[in-house]
């Protein structure tokens, strides 16, 4: 997996631990709609079952997203990739990284996974095509170091969401 | 509002006045930090507890729980006071933005602990949020019901179609089974009952048909004497067919004209093609020995206008048929009929609205109980559009037509038990 190369970190700082717990539990008190934590004993790894929404183009289709945290979560973004198979998206390259500003630029500590996941459910949902980015040749081909689509200058194309 | 108890200068611990160390800060001014705290501008760094506990808020950054947080001014959402330094960036050219709107210029201000006020309205706003989401997660759930009864409509046309396909095609006393199944699908929808059929069809049924060509013999022979009888009780209303014909019969012409064109050959006229065709047809009848009771059973309760199912399925084909003039096309004539079955939605109300002619003063005296106006309503339709284009021409066409008539009516008169196929 070229993604977790930058994530042979460093543990999380107890703050990101607290919080991560704390998601969790609220998580399985409250899981958002369409999608299922897949219970694991890593705290810094998620790895999570998304639905399409029913009446969209991803709808009975389930794909994996794969969620890590930095030491330094939720100061910093984590990194969420869809693990393969991809959802073929305009916004989501071959290889699982997605074009989604608030995962990287627009981030904020006030978000949380629960949140994440929404807003990446939503770019599914408001697709109108199925297909992949244009440069997706191009950016898989550079990218076989897992760095993320900001540093890729990818950004031009990214989804703004707000919140 | 709250702004005195808020304002009020407190006395803060010194060792309230440093980071308890959630995070590991670079480049705080600590001279400043200890100011602030102690001028009541930012909330004291109490250490956050893990727990709630009653008078505790919840930073929804760290989620630990402090007695009190400082409020960002554009949007009065918490933060502690060490988060809210992790949230300057220090030698950043780009101003802080709210972590919870995104406001630039992210500042905070400190009121103390929340007043009675504050904390009210923030449980009317959780509750709303709470009802919101009970809200949400209804209409999802009728939604997909929905979405399911909708799934499980569909299905079940499907089967019907499949049904009606193979029960058609294997032999013409399908026709009553098929009606049976209509009949129950219709219920809900009785007034559409005996228009729906003549919906435009999905031509993917239509390919299966062309290979059965000669099942139908009966049919054509049928219509043909439909066509005579009426003929002869003078019952023409040529006028009228354009009005009584919907846009779905004038639809099924176009279906039809491919196959006729390829069959009609050498007629000259209308009719002669017509009477070819059943000459034709009848021919080989004899020669492949069908079965000749399945046609008289047909025939008989054409004539005696006994059963209104004969009368749609006749009256569609007559619908389909007539316009192209040639009687060749039976396959289309089947996918006409075949297509009517698989789609129930409601259309024709101007259809229904056109029962009272000729033929249904006949069909309606025959019928009884049976409410069968609509359906000989269109067969009229269908009649009558068949009158005004196909008159035998020569003599040759004229006496095949009368061949094929008596045929039919013999047939009809030896076997007389039509309402059996009710």
């Amino acid at each position: 997996m070229t993604s977790s190369s930058a994530a042979a970190r460093k543990n999380l700082s107890k703050i990101a631990c607290n919080r991560l717990q704390k998601e969790l539990v609220e998580w399985q008190v409250n899981p958002p709609t369409g999608f299922k934590h897949k219970v694991t004993d890593n705290l810094q790894r998620w790895v999570i079952e998304v639905s399409g929404a029913p009446g969209t183009l991803y709808a009975n289709e389930t794909y994996q997203l794969q969620v890590d945290f930095p030491e330094n979560y939720p100061m910093e973004a984590p990194q969420v990739i869809f693990l393969h198979p991809a959802p073929l998206h305009p916004h989501i390259y071959s290889n699982g990284h997605i074009c989604l500003d608030i995962l990287y630029d627009s981030w904020s500590p006030a978000m949380t996974v629960s949140s994440i996941c929404i807003s990446i459910l939503s770019m599914l949902s408001s697709s109108t095509v199925k297909q992949r980015p244009e440069d997706n040749d191009r950016y898989v081909k550079n990218c076989r170091n897992g760095r993320s689509p900001r540093r890729q200058g990818g950004g031009s194309m990214m989804i703004k969401y707000s919140n | 509002m709250g702004n005195k108890l808020g304002r009020r200068r407190q006395v803060v611990d010194e060792k309230f006045t440093r980071p308890q160390g959630l995070y590991n800060h670079k480049d705080v001014d600590h001279k400043k930090l200890r100011k602030l705290i102690l001028e009541s501008k930012l909330a004291p760094c109490y250490p956050g507890d893990e727990e709630t506990a009653l008078d505790r808020e919840e930073c929804p950054i760290c989620f630990l729980y402090y007695p009190s947080l400082n409020r960002s001014r554009c949007c009065t959402k918490s933060i502690c006071t060490e988060c809210f330094l992790q949230m300057k960036v220090p030698n950043s050219t780009r101003p802080t933005q709210c972590p919870f709107c995104k406001t630039a210029n992210y500042a905070v201000e400190y009121r103390g602990v929340k007043s009675k006020e504050e904390k009210g309205l923030e449980q009317i706003e959780e509750q709303r949020v709470i009802e919101a989401k009970i809200r949400m997660r209804q209409q999802e759930l009728q939604d997909e019901e929905e979405r399911l009864h909708k799934r499980l409509e569909t299905g079940s046309a499907n089967v019907n179609v499949a049904v009606a396909d193979v029960e058609y095609s294997t032999n013409a006393a399908a026709a009553s089974s098929v009606s049976v199944v209509e009949h129950e699908e219709i219920v809900s929808s009785q007034d559409s009952c005996a228009t729906s059929m003549f919906r435009p069809p999905p031509p993917t049924v239509r390919t299966n048909r062309d290979d059965e060509f000669d099942v139908d013999l009966e049919d054509i022979m049928v219509m043909e004497a439909i066509w005579l009888s009426i003929q002869e009780k003078g019952k023409q209303r040529n006028l009228s067919f354009p009005d009584v014909t919907s846009g779905q019969y004038v639809a099924d012409p176009h279906y039809a004209l491919p196959v006729m064109d390829l069959q009609t050959g050498s007629s000259s006229s209308p009719s002669g093609g017509l009477a070819c065709a059943i000459a034709a047809l009848a021919e080989r009848q004899q020669v492949t020995g069908d079965s000749s009771t399945i046609s008289t059973s047909e025939n008989t309760s054409f004539n005696t206008q006994g059963s209104r199912r004969y009368y749609n399925r006749i009256g569609r084909d007559m619908v389909s048929y007539t316009p192209t003039d040639n009687l060749n096309e039976v396959p289309t004539n089947d996918t006409v009929m075949t297509r009517g079955h698989g789609e129930w939605d409601i259309v024709h109300g101007q259809e229904v609205a056109q029962t009272s002619t000729s033929y249904a003063s006949s069909a309606a005296a025959e019928d009884g109980d049976e409410i069968s106006l609509p359906q000989s309503g269109d067969i009229d339709g269908g009649l009558q559009s068949t009158t005004n284009p196909i008159v035998p021409e020569s003599f040759e066409e004229q006496m095949m037509l009368a061949m094929a008539v008596s045929l039919a009516e013999a047939q009809a008169m030896s076997s007389g038990h039509g309402a059996s196929w009710q």
